[in-house]
């Protein structure tokens, strides 16, 4: 062992700083830069002497903060809103989207019937699609087709106790996003939990069977604890692409149902760019990911069906 | 108690059928052993009475109610599985409980029944463990406990004990023997390994090819084999078959073949001789056969040792009679050269006699 070390060549050490500067390098500079006033960013003074200023901060949450911030005389910035919006977004769908999926893959690994391996291979396919090519269908159909009547039933209520006006369209609302992002999402989902399934011992639903449980009770209480690292992996995917997504969620959202990524956007104008502003809001959002993440990979432990059958 | 009826269980999977009408009728409290080589369809008959597989013809009667229709938890049985099929999630408290909580009984019932099953098989210090960090012999016993903490009337039992090493399996089997004792249930039991059928069985079904080929007491079937399969599967070492033809010579019936000719006495003789094919094989168990150099030669077999395998009190000699490997089993201390040709007295009640082409028994 101690030979394997003495052999290994300093150049990889070199190769491991340049890897390491090239993924934390943007992140230490959006962090850095996000303490900087504008004047600071773009002034050309690339050292590290400036006066850091919580100001990008507070024009980035003033939608939230108990007091008004003195350099702002108007809160255009809705941080806090879009903010809920992502995690509504993001939560939402990857709940549905893990509650769909489990359920998908378990039927697809475990069922017989017609046209399983099909079904199997259509999934991934669709996986293949990029969302640019959704976006226009999607539109119009959340835009024109999938709406309720405002003179209708519940169309009507709707408009009497939110507002608004015309009729009630999938466009603009939460679960218009929620429901592109699962369906974008759970092909890879189930495709992920299928590999999970297929390794958990028959024999151990077939004890479960045999100790008095009924179909739902075997694929909750046996399957789905043995499956956690995969559900795990799955939500951390699910969540991060549904928390970074840019392109459907600028179509089909509005100005209430924005989600950061947009907002973030939104703050470039052809007059001004508030680098400042947008790094601060750059920093808040990758926040909430890494949390997730952490909570998340905690859950996923190898071996979980170790001693459940003798190899 | 159930008495358990199998009525012509006929399976197919998809054009290939894997059970030929199996018929057996097991009584109440008895350990029933299902025994044959891989893919003999014993596993599948069991699955079947578990509910596990489907019945493709055919009716199983639990006490005259027939239960193919019903799912494995409406049948009151416990299953052990051959891979233990313990949950990996839950401990062992847990897995023994499983059927328990899943029933809704109350708390205090299903503390002391797994304190209870626990001790039984000796587990109480491993209850907090996970299965993972147990041995072998332990998730057996887990898995045992599991089955037993049911309650139910009716134990299945999947060759569980083929996991486990050569030592561990003979102590398995003891504790097995003693618990089938002392819980009095009926038991259905598959194994491919007839030692285990024979010291554990009341009842022992040999089948092959999804056929049941004989079934009865472990004694009578290896005294009394039907067919040339059942002889040659029960008993260790194997059965020796040897081909020969029946000769009349003024009375007396003589099997003779490469390297023997021997006489054939009693009953046995009686069914050869109103035999109507002249060729037959001959079968006698290693057991049947004594080292006596002094034995008259149509009682005997004169045999070329090949291969001494030493055991320990016992030794089993290989040897050559004609073209054909016989197998003698003596005692160690015979002074016994390789390469000797010796002289074996023929136990005359060991001597079977199996149809050439149908291989069942004269």
């Amino acid at each position: 062992m101690s030979g394997a070390h003495k052999k290994q060549n300093s150049v990889f050490y070199v190769l491991i700083a340049v890897l390491v500067f090239m993924s934390v390098g943007p992140v230490l500079l959006m962090f850095v830069n996000s303490f900087k006033l504008d004047v600071d960013i773009i002034g050309g003074t690339t050292g590290l002497l400036f006066l850091p200023t919580i100001q990008n901060y507070e024009t980035a949450l003033c939608d939230i903060l108990w007091y008004e911030p003195e350099h702002l005389d108007f809160c255009a910035l809705k941080f806090g809103g879009s903010f809920i919006n992502s995690l509504i977004i993001a939560l939402i769908s990857t709940g549905l989207t893990l509650v769909i999926g489990c359920m998908g893959a378990y039927a697809l690994v475990r069922f017989r019937f017609m046209g399983r391996d099909t079904v199997s291979l259509t999934t991934l396919m669709v996986r293949m699609l990029p969302p640019a090519v959704l976006l226009v269908p999607v539109f119009g159909l959340w835009n024109n087709e999938f709406c309720l009547d405002k003179e209708g039933l519940i169309g009507g209520m709707i408009r009497e106790s939110f507002g608004g006006r015309g009729d009630v369209c999938l466009a603009g609302t939460h679960s218009g996003i929620i429901l592109i992002y699962v369906a974008m999402n759970l092909p890879f989902v189930i495709w992920i939990l299928q590999s999970f399934i297929v390794q958990v011992p028959r024999s151990l639903e077939e004890a479960a069977r045999v100790d008095g449980a009924g179909p739902f009770q075997v694929f909750f209480k046996v399957v789905l604890p043995l499956i956690k690292p995969g559900l795990a992996a799955a939500a951390i995917f699910t969540f991060r692409i549904a928390w970074n997504e840019y392109l459907l969620a600028s179509a089909l959202s509005d100005r209430d149902t924005k989600t950061v990524p947009i907002l973030i956007v939104n703050n470039m104008s052809e007059f001004n760019v508030e680098w400042g502003v947008i790094m601060a809001t750059g920093m808040l959002l990758a926040i909430p990911p890494i949390i997730f993440t952490l909570f998340a990979s905690r859950q996923i432990i190898t071996g979980m069906t170790a001693g459940a059958v003798k190899g | 108690m159930p008495t358990i009826h199998l009525n012509n269980l006929i399976k197919r999977y998809g054009e290939v059928q894997v059970l030929h009408g199996v018929e057996l009728e097991l009584a109440d409290n008895e350990f029933t052993v299902l025994v044959g080589p891989s893919g003999c369809g014993k596993s599948t008959t069991l699955r079947m009475v578990a509910g596990l597989e489907d019945v493709t013809e055919g009716e199983i009667f639990v006490d005259g109610k027939p239960v193919s229709h019903l799912e494995p938890k409406d049948r009151d049985l416990a299953m052990v599985f051959q891979d233990y099929a313990l949950y990996p999630h839950m401990n062992v408290a847990q897995n023994i409980s499983f059927a328990l909580r899943l029933a809704r009984r109350p708390k205090a019932e299903i503390d002391a029944k797994v304190k209870d099953v626990a001790a039984t098989v000796g587990l109480t210090e491993f209850l907090h463990r996970k299965p993972g960090a147990l041995s072998g012999g332990q998730r057996q016993r887990v898995a045992m406990a599991r089955a037993l903490a049911k309650d139910s009337s009716l134990f299945l039992f999947d060759e569980p004990l083929s996991n486990l090493d050569a030592k561990l399996r003979g102590q398995m089997r003891a504790e097995l023997a003693l618990m089938s004792q002392r819980v009095q249930k009926s038991m259905i039991y598959v194994t491919h390994d007839q030692i285990e059928a024979m010291t554990l069985a009341d009842r022992i079904v040999v089948m092959n090819g999804g056929y049941v080929q004989q079934q009865g007491s472990p004694e009578e079937l290896f005294k009394r084999p039907v067919n040339k399969f059942v002889a040659g599967f029960l008993g260790s070492p194997p059965m020796n078959f040897l081909s020969g033809e029946i000769q009349d010579r003024s009375g007396e019936i003589y099997i003779t073949g490469q390297g023997f000719d021997l006489l054939i006495e009693g009953e046995k003789a009686q069914a050869a001789r109103s035999h109507s094919d002249r060729t037959v094989t001959l079968g006698v168990r290693p057991s049947d056969l004594r080292f006596d150099e002094a034995a008259p030669k149509n009682k005997a077999l004169s045999l070329d040792v090949t291969v001494s395998e030493y055991v320990g009190a016992q030794s089993v000699l290989l040897c050559q009679c004609g073209a054909a490997n016989v197998m003698v089993e003596l005692a160690s201390e015979t002074p016994v050269a390789l390469g000797q040709t010796l002289n074996f007295a023929v136990n005359q009640n060991g001597v079977h006699l199996f149809d050439h082409q149908k291989e069942t028994a004269l």
